[in-house]
């Protein structure tokens, strides 16, 4: 009995939360604020990120003890979801996942996690390298005598950051190390991605750096923080793509040819059934991943396919909803004047970052063989 | 008697796995074709002793009287051992319709004839001109002094050839206003001259499927079940629960089991475009069962279900269907022999799964016809 009233105060909990998400987002401008914010050349910095922190978006996952909320990825997702559907240019789901997420794996008592939770400083994890052809398989960025040196990329929220947390390779292995925007040696360079935001290259050389972590905990940590971002990527996905949908959905009934709506048109009416039904798959499978990596049963390595199907999904998803939703859309699709492309866009972006749907699919099905090898 | 629904659902999950696993007959298990009775006469008759016929009929008429989320964990089990639902048409379709709408007199006499399958039930609903249109059925039943006279033809009638008798939907009155009304639903025997059954040959070889001529032939008046020309109504009453049925998630599920055993076997999973089509069928599998359960729970909390159901059809369908055809490719040069194929110590017969897995997406409402109610009902598009 003691479980059904929590359950139902978390669900409480959770809906409040998610209401003053969406209040505050839709009090900025919604969807109108990302384009404005784009054409301003894709900064955030107008105070959301204090008020979000305020709401307890950023904290949502940490552990009470340490002190965040304590409602675990499900309620994460939710807010991941309407980051998605309003198309919001701050990197809620990095901070959330990858800063907060290392943070209070690994330096609980650090005052950068409640700085970080607070929204005081703004922090962007800088944990992968170019390779020859892609990513990188190894580490080649340094950590020795409190200087770090080489280089990152794919760096969510860079641009504009207060500082970073760099996953590097020190003496004893993996280090987690802070640089601040503006130290010697640092270098940032964003790449403007298709929805107006910048991934950001870092490199340094002998930057100054503190010594967050080391070793073995840095490693698992990483692959803890980087399963729950791939997760809640995931989720922001659902939520974009299912605003695309209503979108869509309300322009085919409204939109007149041949002196009738276009969606009495039983060509139209299917496909559009056929993004409905793909879009309540994307959102119940996240969902269920989300509360499955919650369960204290579910072990990195489970954690870790179970984003990958996540990711998978919801990038499948939304790739094919909002493409479509620009061909149900017409001429008037191609043009940047309809909000439609914005979601295009966006789904471009955050479906390649951390690993699109193919790449999730391989790893997945690698994992899957390999615990059943294991089993 | 036992109170299933009084049981935790893991409990009775228990009870029911362990009496299939060691009751059901081991040959008869994910049996590829539909049997005719004297080949599952032998279960039926066990089944009818434990009194586990009839899961969703209410106990007072012999039922298991199980609750909406009992029940689906009842055919979850059945599904998940490959135990053959036998010859349910009468459990399935036409007791439940006589239990809302029949008579007392009608009650006593049909429901301990369909659970101890003394009387063997087909489905006469489709005709040539009535298929996804069914409101469009021609098949006539005139009343004469206490009978009706039935003339006209069904189509797609299950194992007609292996059955006692018939509920149908017929024409009683062809002036209506509307096609739906002036339809009504009757029970007819099916020995006697004026009935003729013809199988007909499936893409799968099998006959299963038949056409039942009428010819002047007979059924008595008691044997209307609920109001005449109200049958269109009551035969559509019923089809809330078998919504979610006909989307589970099994007929998938095992589908991808037997593909990924058949093409491990043949080293397929070596090749990293198989892998990838393999991933994408297993998540969709995955995916479609989170989609079941968000379903199942409302269920399980006592909601009615709406319209929206139909998009687990359309979706486990196609992706059943995707499944066979995949594992027609990894049988490579096999992929048009008839009959099981040998992978190791298995045999996986690729053809039959692929023939099982094409009239899904035609049954139950075809997915066109799912997918112009989900239009209308659920995103209310126009037209």
């Amino acid at each position: 009995m003691k479980q059904t009233e929590d359950n139902t105060q978390d669900q409480q909990d959770l809906r409040l939360l998610r209401e003053s998400a969406q209040t505050l987002f839709a009090r900025a401008g919604g969807s109108d604020r990302a384009r404005k914010l784009r054409d301003a050349g894709g900064r955030w910095g107008d105070g959301m990120i204090t008020e979000l922190a305020g709401a307890g978006v950023f904290g949502v996952a940490v552990p009470e003890e340490n002190g965040g909320l304590g409602m675990g990825l499900a309620a994460a997702g939710v807010l991941a979801e309407e980051a998605g559907r309003v198309i919001a240019p701050e990197p809620v789901v990095a901070t959330i996942g990858l800063t907060i997420g290392l943070l209070y794996r690994l330096c609980p008592d650090h005052g950068m996690l409640e700085k970080a939770i607070g929204g005081e400083t703004v922090l962007a994890t800088a944990w992968q390298e170019r390779g020859a052809a892609g990513v990188a398989p190894g580490r080649d960025c340094r950590f020795a005598g409190g200087r770090l040196t080489g280089a990152k990329a794919w760096i969510a929220g860079a641009v504009g950051a207060d500082g970073y947390l760099v996953v590097a390779e020190g003496d004893g292995g993996a280090v987690l190390a802070y640089a601040e925007a503006g130290a010697a040696g640092l270098n940032v360079e964003g790449r403007r991605q298709a929805d107006g935001s910048a991934l950001g290259e870092l490199s340094f050389s002998a930057t100054p750096a503190e010594l967050l972590a080391e070793g073995a905990a840095v490693e698992a940590a990483l692959a803890e923080a980087v399963s729950d971002t791939t997760a809640l990527a995931a989720a922001e996905l659902v939520g974009l793509s299912g605003r695309a949908f209503e979108i869509v959905l309300d322009y085919v009934k409204t939109r007149e040819q041949f002196d009738k709506p276009i969606g009495a048109f039983q060509v139209i009416q299917h496909r559009a059934t056929d993004l409905y039904v793909m879009q309540e798959v994307a959102h119940a499978a996240v969902r269920e991943v989300l509360s499955s990596m919650d369960r204290a049963a579910a072990g990195p390595q489970a954690r870790a396919r179970l984003a990958s199907r996540a990711k998978a999904r919801a990038g499948v998803a939304a790739k094919k909803i909002t493409r479509d939703a620009v061909q149900l859309h017409g001429a008037v699709g191609y043009t940047d004047e309809f909000d439609i492309g914005l979601f295009l866009n966006r789904a471009l972006v955050l479906s390649a970052w951390l690993g699109d749907d193919t790449y999730h699919r391989r790893l997945w099905l690698d994992a899957r063989d390999k615990e059943g090898a294991e089993r | 008697m036992t109170d299933w629904n009084a049981m935790t659902d893991e409990d009775f999950r228990r009870e029911v796995h362990q009496f299939f696993e060691s009751e059901y007959p081991e040959e008869l298990r994910h049996l590829p074709h539909r049997p005719t009775f004297a080949e599952v006469e032998h279960w039926h008759r066990k089944l009818h002793a434990k009194g586990w016929v009839a899961p969703a009929w209410p106990a007072e008429y012999g039922g298991m009287g199980l609750s909406a989320a009992k029940l689906l964990i009842f055919y979850e089990e059945q599904q998940r051992w490959g135990v053959n639902r036998g010859r349910d048409m009468g459990v399935q379709m036409v007791g439940p319709l006589i239990i809302k709408f029949g008579t007392q007199t009608q009650k006593d006499y049909w429901l301990p004839r369909i659970l101890s399958c003394e009387d063997i039930w087909c489905q006469g609903y489709s005709e040539p001109g009535a298929g996804s249109d069914l409101a469009n059925l021609r098949t006539r039943a005139e009343i004469d002094g206490d009978d009706f006279v039935i003339n006209g033809q069904k189509i797609w009638t299950t194992m007609a050839h292996d059955a006692t008798h018939i509920f149908m939907l017929v024409r009683t009155d062809p002036d209506a206003p509307k096609k739906q009304q002036g339809i009504s639903f009757i029970l007819a025997p099916m020995d006697q001259p004026g009935v003729e059954v013809r199988t007909i040959r499936t893409l799968a070889g099998e006959t299963e499927f038949c056409e039942v001529f009428f010819d002047d032939a007979r059924t008595p008046r008691a044997n209307l079940v609920g109001e005449l020309n109200k049958g269109w109504t009551m035969a559509k009453a019923l089809l809330s629960f078998e919504r979610i049925f006909i989307g589970s998630p099994s007929l998938a599920q095992n589908a991808l089991g037997q593909l990924e055993v058949f093409a491990r076997g043949r080293g397929a999973f070596d090749d990293p475009v198989f892998r990838d089509r393999f991933a994408q069928a297993a998540l969709d599998v995955e995916d479609h069962a989170a989609l079941y359960s968000r379903f199942a729970d409302q269920l399980k909390r006592g909601e009615t279900l709406g319209a929206d159901v139909s998009m687990l059809k359309i979706w486990v369908t196609e992706c059943f269907q995707r499944i066979t055809e995949l594992m027609i490719e990894a049988a490579g040069p096999d992929g048009g022999t008839i009959g099981p194929l040998q992978v190791g110590n298995v045999s996986v017969d690729v053809l039959a799964s692929f023939y099982k897995a094409r009239p899904t997406t035609i049954y139950g409402g075809s997915n066109e016809i799912q997918r112009n109610i989900l239009s209308k009902a659920v995103l209310g598009l126009p037209g």
